[in-house]
């Protein structure tokens, strides 16, 4: 099955370095989306099928939480999983982002075989949803 | 600054040039870096939390694109590493500065990141950036590059 995936990070080498890591690891994309920020991701979950969400943490306009936080607010959208993409490794932290809403963690720099693995695992996980 | 501290700098700086774009770091002596006449871009980016502080990093201008290609497994003449140079620059920052959080304080404190800037840095103000006690000198692939890592509490 093909999933369509939104990539929300402010810059724009972080997007094509995950696109790059979702195409060779073999994930099935659909289509590809993408947003520099919060406000512009909302619009976009909005108005098209997105299956599953990557997003960067610090970013202007509108960070990651504040996206989670307005997406866990509507009833649709928050059954969308977010997969934060961050430089962070702060255990604390990722709690907290779980706790928030935050389906899962990816951390800065990761392998195509960690971006495979933790879709696999927040997919699988979206399946009964 | 002390042996281990510069150590753990040391590593987490090469370790990150190497694996994210595939380009080898060694600390040198200050006074390898001095005298050159580039022109250098620096990214500077704060974090607040147990520790408040800033990280800098400085490269030649010339050596962005050629991160960029780097990063994203591309042709150095691809038009598009000059328009994502900058943005390759800041996030070799973005990750240094989170492992370096990482490997200096464990993974217990939450420390809140600022987006990172870069901007055009005249020679003198390099030079005196360089002099700094909390700044090292390395060389990556043959470019003068300084880091430069303050804790303010």
């Amino acid at each position: 099955m093909a999933y369509n995936i939104l990539i929300v990070d402010d810059s724009a080498i972080v997007r094509a370095v995950i696109k790059k890591a979702l195409t060779i690891s073999g994930v099935d994309v659909g289509e590809l989306f993408n947003a520099a920020d919060g406000q512009q991701a909302l619009e976009i979950v909005a108005n098209e099928w997105v299956d599953l969400v990557f997003a960067d943490i610090n970013m202007p306009v509108m960070g990651g939480i504040e996206m989670v936080r307005r997406m866990s607010e509507d009833g649709l959208l928050t059954t969308i999983p977010v997969i934060v993409v961050s430089t962070e490794g702060s255990a604390t932290r990722i709690e907290e982002l779980k706790a928030q809403g935050v389906s899962d963690y990816l951390r800065k720099p990761f392998t195509p075989e960690q971006i495979r693995e933790v879709v696999d695992k927040v997919m699988g996980e979206n399946h009964g949803k | 600054m002390e042996n281990e501290r510069i150590q753990l700098l040391e590593n987490v700086f090469c370790d990150v040039f190497e694996n994210l774009a595939f380009m080898f770091g060694e600390l040198v002596d200050k006074s390898d870096l001095m005298h050159n006449n580039m022109k250098h871009t620096l990214a500077q980016m704060r974090f607040d939390g147990d520790r408040t502080g800033e990280v800098i990093l400085t490269v030649p201008d010339e050596m962005c694109p050629e991160i960029a290609a780097n990063v994203l497994g591309i042709d150095p003449d691809d038009d598009q590493v000059y328009d994502l140079a900058g943005d390759a620059l800041k996030e070799m920052l973005n990750i240094i500065c989170g492992q370096l959080l990482t490997a200096l304080e464990g993974s217990d404190p939450v420390f809140d990141l600022t987006v990172p800037k870069i901007q055009n840095i005249k020679i003198e103000d390099w030079n005196e950036l360089l002099k700094r006690d909390e700044s090292l000198a390395f060389i990556v692939d043959d470019y003068p590059v300084i880091l430069y890592v303050k804790m303010d509490k």
